[in-house]
């Protein structure tokens, strides 16, 4: 009982609130990471995929509102909502800030919305086949919950973004964003296994979204370089650059990710195992542009 | 399935539709397609609308103690002597009184204790009577109280300054005491009327007496942000929790020196200012509410439509933005566009410039 504690309890039980962020890109540029055009493009494609992804995991979590029986889930939701709305602006607010410097990422963004809007929603389902579809995309959030959670304890902790230039501000939309998955990392979880607790379904959508993640980053990195007016006609990202990235410390690892995942297939796996909500709220509130609108 | 290959334009502006992204997608509808007819297979339950559970703890006033002018603390206890939900410094609990008030009150007995809450009421006559009523329960009244929720979690750090102002004392307390277990450099700054007036004296000078600075105001009088925070090193975070005139105080100051982060409880939103009462029809259902002065649209919307959407309650996050579809709209967010103002509001902040609405709801 009366053993010295060597440090503060990860905080749990979180009220889930968003925060009101203010981003100013006057001052960013196009290549927002001197001399690492690859780097900096992979992390864009960020901006043209996760809005109508945020803005899909809003619908999908409004739709399962009402079957939710327990006050504490409904609460957390509510907050989760929030939290990704602001998420989606302000990635929306950076993408813009490419189409304002001549790299027009409206075609592919456009696809993104009908994706994410019109197709994945499945409208023309009805009754109970709908409802277990509504079921399997939260699977899928969940799934995809846990990247965003790698990422952002990923994100928090790396330095090398800082040592090669990174522009503070770009920097400080990543953390922060990576901050509030971190801190609510398990909602999507609690929701999915408070509604449906099959564990194998949980595994099949996690192996499922694997492909069509990968595939969207690739895909839009190659959009990137094509539309970017910035890099001498014909450039293409090249697997030595990405090589040397992973090398340098400048993206997650992959054995890192590869262990990350599976922990997520484990039986026992839950959200609070990994990541730390202290250092993420720690970040929160140092974070300028969470500063900045708190005024 | 012809439908799905209405695909969106080509990424690379070729005329036609992309046929990736259709595949891709008619690969989605028949991934959906197996998922059902496994799901039928395995006859998967499908869920149903429901109503809340309430998951509220039975608990009674195991003890009533005085604790300073005007201020009792009450410890509450399981009837059957179970241990309750573990807790973190910085919880509150949402108290259901006896009369049906609801109020929240910061947990600020010791973590470790696992079979009584304390919490801790000034009265203030004058007020909306939960603080009076609390005055009067007596121990062994049955009292329903919410499982605790964190709202200024405290999080692990090497140096910490704590700034209480009266009442303000009992989500730091929790806090002191973990800063000090881990063997933190902490340092607590607690202000109040007089040293009478302010709860916890002794426990908090039993914790460390040389880190703990009491500034009274019939003594030192009242205290500046500036003061607050004089002894702060550059980077130590800040957890306050006071008077709202303290809270603004400190929050002057740091955001004029800009050296330290923050921590405080964010209480519920700012009540609405300047607000003129209206009607709002909801045009779905036909039926008409009415807004008070001092209610906000949405305040007034839940209870007719429990599924609206909301989260921030601050005009910032768009979740609960609708449309208009008639009447003039005082826009008070900081969120919708020039555009989507011509036609949408957002219910939590925004009110008619009129005397009617009617929204798309």
């Amino acid at each position: 009982m009366s053993q010295p504690e060597k440090k503060i309890e990860d905080p749990d039980h979180l009220v889930l609130q968003p925060r009101d962020v203010r981003f100013d890109w006057g001052r960013t540029p196009a290549h927002w990471i001197p001399g690492e055009v690859l780097l900096a493009h992979i992390l864009n494609v960020t901006h043209m995929i996760l809005p109508e992804i945020e803005r899909w995991f809003i619908r999908v979590f409004s739709a399962a509102l009402p079957l939710i029986s327990s006050e504490k889930v409904r609460a957390d939701v509510r907050g989760f909502i929030g939290q990704e709305s602001v998420h989606a602006e302000s990635h929306q607010g950076a993408a813009d800030h490419l189409t304002r410097h001549g790299i027009d990422v409206t075609p592919f963004t456009g696809q993104m919305e009908w994706v994410f809007q019109e197709r994945l929603l499945r409208p023309e389902l009805k009754g109970t086949r709908a409802r277990k579809w509504l079921i399997w995309q939260l699977s899928g959030v969940a799934a995809g919950e846990h990247f965003t959670a790698m990422l952002g304890e990923y994100i928090l902790a790396n330095r090398k973004l800082d040592e090669v230039g990174a522009d503070p501000v770009m920097l400080d939309l990543f953390r922060w964003h990576g901050a509030e998955e971190v801190e609510h990392r398990a909602v999507a979880f609690d929701l999915f296994t408070h509604l449906d607790n099959r564990y194998w379904a949980r595994v099949i959508t996690m192996v499922a979204i694997i492909p069509p993640l990968i595939w969207l980053f690739i895909r839009g990195t190659l959009f990137l370089y094509r539309n970017d007016p910035h890099l001498p006609p014909g450039s293409r990202p090249r697997m030595r650059e990405l090589i040397r990235l992973l090398r340098e410390g400048l993206l997650p690892p992959v054995m890192w990710l590869i262990k990350g995942t599976l922990k997520y297939l484990r039986r026992d796996f839950h959200p609070s195992q990994v990541g730390s909500t202290s250092a993420a709220l720690e970040y929160l509130a140092t974070s300028p542009a969470a500063r900045a609108a708190n005024h | 399935m012809r439908e799905l290959f209405s695909g969106p334009p080509d990424l690379r502006g070729r005329p036609r539709q992309d046929r990736m992204l259709s595949s891709v997608m008619a690969a989605v509808v028949g991934y959906e397609n197996a998922l059902t007819a496994v799901d039928r297979m395995l006859r998967a339950k499908v869920p149903g609308e429901v109503d809340l559970v309430d998951e509220d703890l039975r608990l009674v006033i195991a003890e009533v103690r005085v604790e300073a002018e005007d201020v009792v603390s009450l410890r509450l206890s399981s009837p059957d002597g179970e241990a309750l939900p573990r807790w973190q410094p910085g919880c509150h609990v949402d108290v259901t009184l006896p009369s049906g008030k609801r109020r929240q009150y910061s947990l600020n007995g010791d973590v470790r204790d696992r079979y009584g809450y304390r919490i801790a009421v000034r009265r203030i006559d004058g007020g909306l009577g939960g603080s009076v009523e609390m005055h009067t329960l007596t121990e062994g009244t049955p009292i329903r109280v919410s499982r605790p929720r964190n709202a200024f979690a405290l999080i692990n750090l090497e140096k910490y300054l704590f700034l209480a102002g009266g009442i303000g004392i009992t989500p730091i307390l929790p806090m002191v005491r973990a800063a000090e277990r881990i063997g933190a450099d902490w340092k607590l700054v607690y202000t109040g009327r007089s040293r009478s007036s302010m709860p916890f004296l002794r426990e908090l000078l039993d914790i460390n007496e040389s880190k703990v600075d009491i500034r009274a105001d019939d003594e030192v009088g009242m205290s500046t942000g500036r003061e607050l925070l004089e002894h702060s090193a550059p980077g130590t975070h800040v957890y306050c929790c006071g008077p709202i005139p303290m809270i603004d105080a400190v929050r002057a100051e740091i955001r004029e020196t800009g050296r330290n982060p923050l921590h405080y409880e964010r209480f519920s939103p700012a009540p609405v200012l300047n607000g003129k009462p209206f009607e709002v029809q909801l045009a779905r259902s036909g039926r008409t509410i009415q807004v008070g002065a001092e209610q906000t649209v949405l305040d007034a919307v839940l209870p007719e439509v429990p599924a609206q959407q909301y989260s921030c309650k601050q005009g910032f996050c768009r979740t609960c933005k609708v449309r208009v579809l008639a009447g003039e709209v005082d826009h008070r967010d900081g969120s919708l566009t020039a555009r989507e103002r011509e036609t949408e509001m957002t219910l939590c902040v925004s009110r008619a410039a009129g005397d009617r609405l009617v929204l798309d709801i």
